[in-house]
Order: structure tokens, then sequence, then C-alpha cells
């Protein structure tokens, strides 16, 4: 056993080596950008490989080893899905990524929110685009900032507080992102992904070890699955239950139904459809590695490392509820802190990429495609990354406040992000596929999908109660998540829109989009004849592996109960069906990618889209007035919320 | 500026290195504490990997160990070779302990000699140390 100084000393020894490895590909990203002048999309320049690694590493690193082994901790493995989001993550990605990449490299842009200004001309899709990135830098970011600034303390022994570590990892998020852009969060991505990656392997490692191995960590499993309370954590239970939800009558214990499953799924699902993906999207060099890194980085290696390590990880803190992974790390602390140093690090670098990525698109959005356009179109090019440095600065400081200052409104804004990006896919949908989605439709779509999500999420019925309107029902009513009540709102709308708006009613950009699209991607007769194939293969893999199948899945191989475990493959008899969907699920990705050619490599270049000119008028007047009204309507809003909360509210 | 071949040679590198390193620094740590010979192996035998890896991307990219990576690599076998020496002479070293040692110099040694020879030939591998008055001309 080390004396206290000596096991202390390899965290910030670790950390300090980080700091300044981050540091270095800060400066090496910098000076390529030239400062600026490539300072939010890297100049389109990102390397395949780069983007590929990256996008596994924010969707499904460091916040997942925190979130989804937690979750497996306190629901056992009734939420299969969670074990499966390696490819529920990967689907998106090929539907939308390779044909969003060719309308943002046609038209020459580098954002969601600019997808969406050019393609439907919708001022509310930006601001809701810039909106759902500011949740994700400032609450689903933030969440799990203050869950890595916890962990600090623990292992310092309380020397470093949650604030001190909250502001010290600020800094490293400002340093990181503010200095040198996307190209920075590129680069120093592919080693924050690797090394959470390598982290959670080896926390995996040392779980077995402490257990004994994996058939001694399954004994565990198996004596928790014959006691009457521990048996309903392996097994879903049954498809559907009507209850007014959480906090309404509805119970966390029985809210674990096949729906539920489907509809966390969704949620995750819309990680790739959030302006954060799409940023790594519209910055890479091209579409080539789109196909395999979807289907052998995130659906097979990053879908194996949740299915595994993260599913073992969990199953420890299942069998010890007191062993979180902030525990576990506290005990490697104990013996073998340069190992304890090595995981919090991956860990930490995991998150720090979402975070990195959240605060940089975030502030972009805010700066470049809101302010700009709106308040200040004169603003040049070297201002707007000054003042984007400034924004992400403030959301650092927002969020590291929240997180010492209100961590229950931050933990409901953070749980706002995925089920309000899951609404994107209806416009993005429009853009990529579904040509018969209107304008209207679309912006009217997300709206109604937003509202779903809020009224069926902690933070708005939380709102809505302030003001003095008590909701009837409570979290997950009919225990289906916000992300499935939010887009049965949405496609309901969509679709009653589209129907009665003019289909050809788009401006030139979305007509030329949509032409290139057309005449660019269109499928061989191969794989156009494998349609009704591709179809049947993912409606079943979907109703299997997400969907009402589940509770096949409860005695599929094995069952649990208090006359004892019998499992017929060693595991839990989720866990074992949740490995064989993922197995399969990579063959339906790699199905999709490459024989329905969704996401194949693709080796023409792609010429620019060339407008025609336009004579830019002196906006200032119109900035002015626009601010004067936006002043006016905040202080009016203000003052009407103020009122309805003192009549009605409390 | 970097070229992007470099950049992505150099990721590569720092990805290798940071993953292996750290992990294999980590069991040769826990060897020595442990007095645990084999996990030291284990250690010894996942930095030699990152070696492999790092010569297989050099390769790739048709290049060498950067000047740097050259500087780094000789002061940090230095500052071991000091610190298993110094530690042999105040003989707070296990026997274990010392063999961990013996095996990690022996092996990088070995391993420079079986590089610089396959990359050079056993005559250029001694050119790269004894450079001739008259190279300078």
């Amino acid at each position: 056993m080390m004396s206290g100084t000596a096991s202390s000393a390899w965290l910030p020894l670790y950390g300090l080596f980080y700091v300044a490895v981050m540091l270095h590909w800060a400066r090496v990203a910098a000076r390529e950008n030239g400062d600026y002048q490539t300072f939010f999309s890297a100049g389109h320049s990102l390397a395949p490989w780069v983007s590929v690694l990256v996008l596994a590493g924010a969707s499904l690193s460091g916040w997942f080893v925190l979130g989804g082994s937690g979750i497996v901790a306190a629901h056992g493995f009734s939420f299969p899905s969670v074990l499966v989001a390696g490819v529920s993550l990967a689907l998106p990605g090929v539907f939308f990524f390779k044909r969003i990449w060719f309308v943002g490299q046609r038209l020459r842009l580098s954002s969601q929110a600019e997808v969406f200004r050019s393609y439907y001309e919708s001022h509310f899709l930006v601001v809701v685009s810039t909106l759902i990135a500011l949740v994700f830098a400032v609450g689903f970011a933030g969440l799990q900032m203050r869950a890595l600034s916890q962990i600090i303390e623990t292992l310092t022994g309380g020397t470093v507080s949650v604030l001190s570590a909250s502001v010290v990892l600020g800094f490293i998020l400002f340093a990181g992102s503010a200095i040198g852009g996307m190209r920075a969060i590129g680069y120093f991505g592919v080693i924050q992904t690797v090394c959470a990656y390598a982290a959670t392997v080896t926390l995996a490692g040392f779980v077995l070890f402490w257990s004994g191995g994996f058939a001694a960590l399954n004994n565990g499993l198996s004596a928790l699955a014959a006691t009457p309370e521990g048996a309903a954590k392996f097994l879903v239970s049954g498809v559907i239950h009507f209850t007014a939800g959480l906090g309404r009558g509805g119970e966390l214990a029985t809210a674990n139904t096949a729906v539920a499953n489907l509809s966390l799924a969704l949620a995750f699902m819309g990680f790739q459809a959030s302006p954060l993906a799409l940023k790594i999207v519209l910055s890479t060099r091209n579409a080539n590695g789109f196909g395999a890194g979807q289907t052998w980085v995130l659906a097979g290696a990053f879908g194996g490392l949740i299915a595994f390590a993260v599913a073992i990880i969990g199953a420890m803190g299942l069998i010890h509820p007191a062993l979180s992974v902030e525990a576990m790390l506290a005990r490697l602390q104990e013996g073998s802190p340069w190992f304890a140093a090595t995981v919090f690090i991956g860990i930490a670098a995991g998150v720090q990429l979402l975070a990195g990525l959240a605060l940089l698109t975030a502030a972009e959005s805010a700066v470049r495609h809101v302010y700009k356009p709106y308040f200040h179109s004169t603003l040049s090019r070297r201002a707007t990354v000054t003042l984007t440095r400034v924004a992400i600065a403030v959301l650092i400081l927002v969020t590291v406040l929240m997180q010492s200052l209100t961590p229950v409104a931050l933990s409901a804004i953070a749980a706002l992000a995925l089920p309000c990006a899951f609404q994107l896919w209806t416009p993005l949908l429009g853009v990529t596929w579904l040509r018969w989605i209107t304008r209207p439709a679309a912006a009217t779509g997300v709206g109604f999908g937003l509202a779903g999500v809020l009224l069926t999420e902690p933070f708005g019925y939380q709102v809505l109660s302030f003001l003095g309107l008590e909701l009837p029902w409570g979290r997950w009513p009919w225990t289906i998540h916000s992300a499935a009540w939010g887009m049965a709102a949405n496609l309901a709308a969509v679709l009653i829109i589209s129907a009665i708006t003019n289909r050809d009613a788009f401006g030139a950009e979305a007509r030329e989009a949509r032409d290139f699209l057309y005449n660019t991607l269109r499928t061989s007769k191969r794989s156009h004849g494998l349609r009704s194939t591709a179809w049947s293969a993912a409606l079943i893999w979907l109703f299997l592996a997400l969907g009402p199948g589940l509770i096949f899945g409860n005695a599929a191989f094995g069952k649990a109960g208090a006359e004892g475990a019998v499992w017929l493959v060693g595991m839990p008899s989720l866990w074992a069906w949740a490995l064989a969907s993922w197995v399969t699920g990579v063959g339906l990705v790699w199905f999709l990618a490459y024989k329905m050619e969704m996401a194949s490599p693709y080796r023409h270049a792609i010429p620019a889209y060339e407008p025609p000119p336009r004579l830019r008028r002196d906006q200032s007047a119109t900035e002015q007035e626009r601010l004067r009204i936006l002043v006016i309507t905040g202080a009016a809003a203000f003052v009407l919320i103020v009122l309805i909360a003192f009549s009605f509210g409390g | 500026m970097s070229s992007p071949k470099t950049v992505d040679r150099d990721l590569l590198v720092f990805s290798i290195w940071a993953v292996l390193g750290f992990l294999g620094a980590g069991f040769l740590l826990e060897g020595l504490t442990r007095d645990a010979y084999w996990v030291s192996l284990i250690g010894i035998a996942i930095i030699v990997a990152a070696f492999i890896a790092h010569i297989i991307v050099n390769a790739v990219f048709d290049t060498g160990f950067a000047n740097g990576e050259v500087a780094l690599g000789i002061g940090g076998f230095g500052l071991l070779a000091f610190v298993f020496i110094a530690s042999w002479f105040t003989g707070g070293m296990s026997m274990a302990d010392f063999w961990s040692g013996l095996t990690l110099f022996s092996v990088l040694a070995a391993g420079l000699f079986i590089y610089l020879s396959t990359r050079h030939g056993l005559r250029g591998a001694f050119s790269k140390f004894h450079i001739k008055p008259s190279d300078g001309a």
C-alpha cells in the first residue's frame, strides 16, 4: 500500500500530461487554422478516419461509461436497449451522414443550422438547432462534468472540492476548444477517443479481476436473480404499462417495459441528428469513411465495448450497489493509483471530447448563425471567431456555476438534450430522403415534437407547475420516453401539414440540393432490388432487439426466479439477447451501409453550387429594429411570466 | 504548418503511446510495487508492443523517428537507468524489481539494436554512431 502523498501524486501528474498533449494539439490546430480562417470547420479538411473516431468517441465513450453503467447498476438488464446502443446510434448515421455531407459539400455548408437555413429558409429551425446545441453544451455535458468533478473530489480525498475541480476542468475545456476550434477538437478527439476506449476496457478488466472472473461475476448475478426483489432486474416487464408516469403513480421499478426500451433507444438515436454530430460530418474532407465508421467503429467496436465492458462495469454495481464507477476508481486508487489515474483520465477525456464539441457548436451557432445574421451582419470573420471564443467562455462559466449551484436544474435540462435532438429527425429526413416534407411541415413538426418532449419531461412540468398549471401525468407516461411522445406529435404534424401545403414551395438552394442528391446518389439496380429485404431485416431487428420482441429475451437463454436462475449460456438471458442483437445489428448496419449504398464510398469530386449574385443591402437599420423588438419582447415575456407565476403558481 | 500526412502520423503515434504507453507503465509499476515479476513482464510486453506499433506507423508513412521522439526516448531511457542504478546502490530493491528492471533495459537495448540493423543494415547502424571527421567537411 502506498502513502497518501505518493498515491495522490499520480492523478495530477497524468492530468498535467493530458493538458500538455492537449495544448500541443491546440497549437498545431491554431497554426493550421491561421488563427481564425478555418476555426469553425477545419476548412472541411478533417480526415475521414479522424471524423469516424471523433464521432464514435463523442457518441458513446465517456458519458456512456458513466450513464450506461449507471443504468445497468440501477435497473439491471431490464433495459437491454442500453447495451445495443452502439447499433442504435450507428443506424441514424447510416441514414443521414452521407447525404447530409453531400448537401453540405454542394452548398458549402458547415453546420446543421446552415443546412436548415439553406434548405428550409426557416429561422425557427435555425434557432431550434442553436438551442439544442446550447442544451447539450450547458446541460448534457455539464452534468457529466459534474460527475467528473465529484470523482476528482473522491480521488483526492476531498483536497480538491467539486467546485475547484469544475473550474479546472472548465479551464482545460476552454483551452482545448477556444484555441484550436474544430480542428483541435478533431485532432485531440482521436486521442481522447482511444484513451476513453482503453480506460473502459481497463476498468472492466479490473471489475472481472475483483469479482474473480466472468463466471464468478455471473454467479453473483445469478444469486441476485434468485431473490424476489432482484429477479425483476433481469426481466423486461411486459410490452407497455398504462401508468400516468413517474411521479404520478407510475413506479420506477415497473417502468422497464419493451416500449420504454424502444423509446429510450429512439432518444439515443437523437445524438446522431444533433448539431454536434453534424458539425463533425460537415467538417470532414470526404464521405468515404462514414460506411466503415458506422459499421465497424461505432456499431462494431464501440457497440461491443458497451455490450461487454459497460455491461460488466454496470453488473458489478448491480451486485454491489455501493460500487459505482466513482467507488470503483476510489478502490483502484488505494492499491494502484497509476491505473486509477489512467482510467480516470480516459473517462474524463471522453467526456471532455463531448463537452468541447458541444461548446464549440453551441457558441458558433449562437454567434454565427443567430447573432451575426439577425443582429450584426457586418461582423468580420476575425471578430466572429473572437466573439465565439467569448461565448465559449461564457457557456463554460454558466455550466460551472450550474454544476455547483443548481444541480437539479442542470439534470432536468440535461434530460432534454437527446429527446429534443431526436425531433430533428423529421427536417433531416426532409433534406435527405423524404422530398415530400414541406417547409411549414418540418418547422411545425419540430415545434410540436419539442412541445411533446417538454410536456413529458421534468423540466416542462416544473416550469408549468411554477406557472400554476399541474399536468395530470408525470415523466414517461405509459412507460414511453419523452423522445417517442415528441416524435408522435412531430410525425402527426408533419404528415398532416405536408398533405395540405405546397410541396414545390422551396427556394433555389433547396431545389439545387434535391436535384443534386437525386441525380448523384441514384442507387444501383441491385440495391433497388434489395429494398424489400432491407425493410424486412430492419423492422425484424427493431422488433426483436429494441421493440416488443424483447419480452422473448426474458426466457430465450434461461430464466430468473426464486427457484434459482437457470442461464443456458452462463449469463442473464437478456444480456445474451442483447449480445445477439448487437451481433445481428452490426450485420444490419453493414447491409444498409454497403449493400443498400446508404453510406457507401463515393469517389467523385463535388463542385460547389454557384448561387445567382445578389445585391447586398445595408441591413443595419433592420438589425437595430430587430434588436429593439427582441428587447421589448423579452421584457414583456418576463413581466407576463412573473405575473402568471404570482397569480397562479408558486 | 504540418502537412496532413504528418498530422495523421503524429496522431497515430500519440494514440499508440497514450494507450499502450500508460497501460505498459501501469503494469510495470504494479509489478514493481507488488514484487510480481510476471506482472512487470506484461508491462514490458505492452511497451514493446507500443514500439512495434510506432515502427509500423513509421513504415506506413515512410519515415523514421522524429528528432523530438529520439530525444524523448533516449532521455527517458537515461532517466529510468539512473533511477534503476540509484535504487540498486541504495539497496531498496527486491529481486523481482531487479529482474524487472534488467529485463526492461535488456529488451529496450536489444530492440534498439534490432531496429537499427534492420532499418540501416549492420554497417549502416554502426555509422549512425560513428561519425568520421571528414563527414563534416
